[in-house]
């Protein structure tokens, strides 16, 4: 009973009109992080969900665009709207950085050494702290602007279309991907190694593909985060943050794409409502880690699963065999 | 010249010993059961948190040695518990690795913070087992230090008496070798792998309440030792329990030696940066088996 292109232009036209009507800026502060978010737990997905390949730094990324914004328009003078395209190609140029000792590994190996690459990451952030403010972070980072007008004073209107805008390209371009030849390779790789290579599929050139392909999104949210917030801090490489975008990513199912990215705008509204109270920060986590374990135990195929349950179940109706989600 | 190499022999040999009981453990659970338990340095953390708050009901006129084995005993539960809650429901499923990093990735975020949260952000220090230092010419250690240094190698050579000739440890080992077959010829699997976690848990738990005595607690504590833990088994190859305590004195004496050349903020690039070589020419591990296991 659901049409599906309809559902998403009216989701659509919502997000758009949305700020319009929701007036105070809190709510739309809680949109542009749940984009922003959006864009990493989705990226994320295209390597861990698509392809399979067990990327545990994906954090990484994230946190590289967050100082690439900081160090470069801090320290150099550059133009904000001129460092959200540096930082997705800083992103990829680590992504290749990572790829040179993971690509041959498997399974295990490639857990450790991205985590480990997320880690290192920290640690060097941490230790530099004349480039970038160590422990304290880099703060003041300029504003976006249209020549008179200021992005920081117009109650978080400019930020909420930018972050829009962006999130919603970079997930067409990820679900494009997805669709793509490309994507149906990736997922063969992932589904069935020995098979693709038997077919002629070059694993490590997909691999690589892919990684680099989703850095470039993680790295342009992390430079708009950092602009939008103005700081850059450490926290973003932190184990907490990686838990936040793995909640996201497994309650709207892997290798969806498009699950994770509507799981995030959801994960940030409970996230943030229990940041208001102090007391609970740590709660907070447990709760998230809680929640991992019982989507993890329950719902393996997490919101995508339910929903293509229920697509299925209308399109029974007319005949159609139900699609297997991955 | 000489004072500056004893320090670094000295400093080389307390975190290599830290790094065995660690690297003894995550390697144990994984040739047993084929996971990497992300939470095995929150282990550490629990441990050393929950000796210190048996210290404290205990009151101060009791030797603190006895809070860390009772500390031991409740660790070794809490491994198991462990197990029981997120490893053991998804035993079997394909994307098993996969799923047991997420939901160890998940245990380490609930204790961290549950540390976080029974005993707040403050920094504590638990009693050392034997209070001062002692010097002996050029030497100079705090008698804690000593102590680790010393029961590192006793715990490890009990840990390979009882993986090679106990029958429990036999069991562990037979499952880590063939599942199968050791379910055949009777051995209970899943009990061996709640031990096998128990011992885990435990050992970590051991360095931390040992850490404890020369560094202040903090609930994050845990986190760096993973990460050189990680080092040490990718170094040493996963699936060599031995292989992992050689390396993790090679990475302590390294690390030694490089904060005293390098500096400590260059040190885990460094670190880092010789794992990637490792890998790059020996996916299998400096000390690891020609033919790695397919994960």
């Amino acid at each position: 009973m659901i049409n599906r292109p309809l559902a998403i232009a009216a989701a659509l036209l919502l997000l758009l009109l949305l700020p319009l009507v929701l007036q105070g800026p809190y709510i739309r502060h809680l949109f542009i992080l749940a984009f922003l978010f959006a864009i990493v737990a989705a990226s994320w997905d295209l390597t861990l969900g698509l392809t399979g390949l067990f990327n545990f730094g994906h954090i990484a990324f994230f946190g590289l665009g967050v100082y690439t914004a900081g160090i470069l328009t801090t320290q150099a003078g550059v133009d904000p709207w001129l460092v959200i395209p540096i930082a997705g190609i800083v992103a990829a140029l680590a992504a290749f950085v990572v790829a040179a000792p993971t690509l041959r590994l498997r399974g295990i190996y490639v857990v450790l050494v991205t985590f480990a690459f997320s880690q290192l990451c920290l640690q060097v952030v941490m230790s530099q702290g004349d480039l970038t403010g160590g422990a304290g972070g880099i703060v003041r980072v300029p504003s976006l602007r249209i020549s008179d007008y200021n992005f920081a004073r117009d109650q978080r209107l400019g930020y909420y279309y930018v972050s829009l805008v962006l999130s919603l390209a970079c997930i067409a371009a990820l679900v494009a991907i997805a669709r793509s030849p490309l994507g149906k390779t990736a997922r063969a790789v992932r589904d069935n190694p020995e098979y693709a290579a038997a077919r002629g599929i070059d694993q490590m050139r997909i691999r690589l593909t892919m990684l680099v392909i989703s850095a470039i999104p993680t790295g342009i949210a992390g430079a708009l985060y950092c602009i939008y917030f103005r700081v850059a801090a450490p926290e973003v490489f932190s184990f907490s943050t990686s838990t936040l975008i793995l909640t996201m990513l497994l309650v709207g199912g892997a290798g969806s794409i498009v699950g994770p990215a509507v799981a995030a705008v959801g994960i940030v509204m409970i996230s943030e409502y229990l940041e208001q109270f102090p007391d609970l920060k740590a709660t907070k986590h447990m709760l998230l880690a809680v929640g991992i374990i019982l989507v993890l135990r329950f719902f393996p195929g997490g919101l995508a699963q339910i929903s293509a349950n229920l697509f299925a179940r209308s399109a029974k109706t007319v005949g159609a065999t139900p699609e297997r989600a991955p | 010249m000489a004072d500056i190499i004893v320090s670094i022999l000295v400093s080389g040999l307390v975190l290599g010993s830290l790094y065995a009981l660690m690297a003894s453990g995550l390697s144990m659970v994984w040739t047993t059961l084929g996971i990497f338990n992300f939470a095995h340095g929150v282990s550490m953390t629990v441990g050393a948190y929950v000796a210190y708050e048996i210290a404290q009901r205990l009151g101060p006129d009791l030797w603190v040695g006895y809070s860390i084995l009772l500390a031991l005993v409740v660790m070794a539960a809490v491994g198991a518990a462990f197990e029981y809650l997120l490893i053991r429901p998804f035993y079997g499923r394909d994307d098993m690795v996969l799923v047991t990093i997420m939901t160890t990735l998940a245990g380490l975020t609930f204790l961290e913070n549950g540390v976080l949260t029974i005993w707040g952000p403050r920094l504590k220090q638990l009693e050392p087992l034997i209070p001062g230092n002692i010097s002996y010419g050029l030497v100079n250690i705090s008698r804690q230090e000593l102590i680790i240094v010393l029961v590192a190698p006793v715990i490890l050579l009990a840990l390979f008496l009882v993986l090679n000739h106990t029958q429990i440890g036999r069991a562990i080992r037979a499952v880590g070798q063939n599942q199968k077959s050791a379910q055949l010829i009777g051995i209970p699997v899943t009990r061996m792998f709640l031990v096998s976690f128990g011992l885990a848990a435990a050992l970590a738990g051991l360095a931390g309440m040992l850490l404890a005595g020369v560094r202040l607690m903090t609930p994050t504590m845990g986190a760096d030792p993973l990460m050189k833990a990680l080092i040490v088994v990718i170094f040493g190859g996963l699936g060599s329990i031995g292989g992992s305590i050689g390396a993790a004195y090679v990475i302590g004496f390294l690390e030694a030696i490089l904060i005293f050349t390098v500096g400590i903020y260059w040190t885990p690039s460094m670190l880092f940066l010789l794992m990637v070589l490792v890998l790059l020419f020996r996916p299998q591990g400096l000390f690891g088996a020609k033919n790695p296991s397919s994960l």
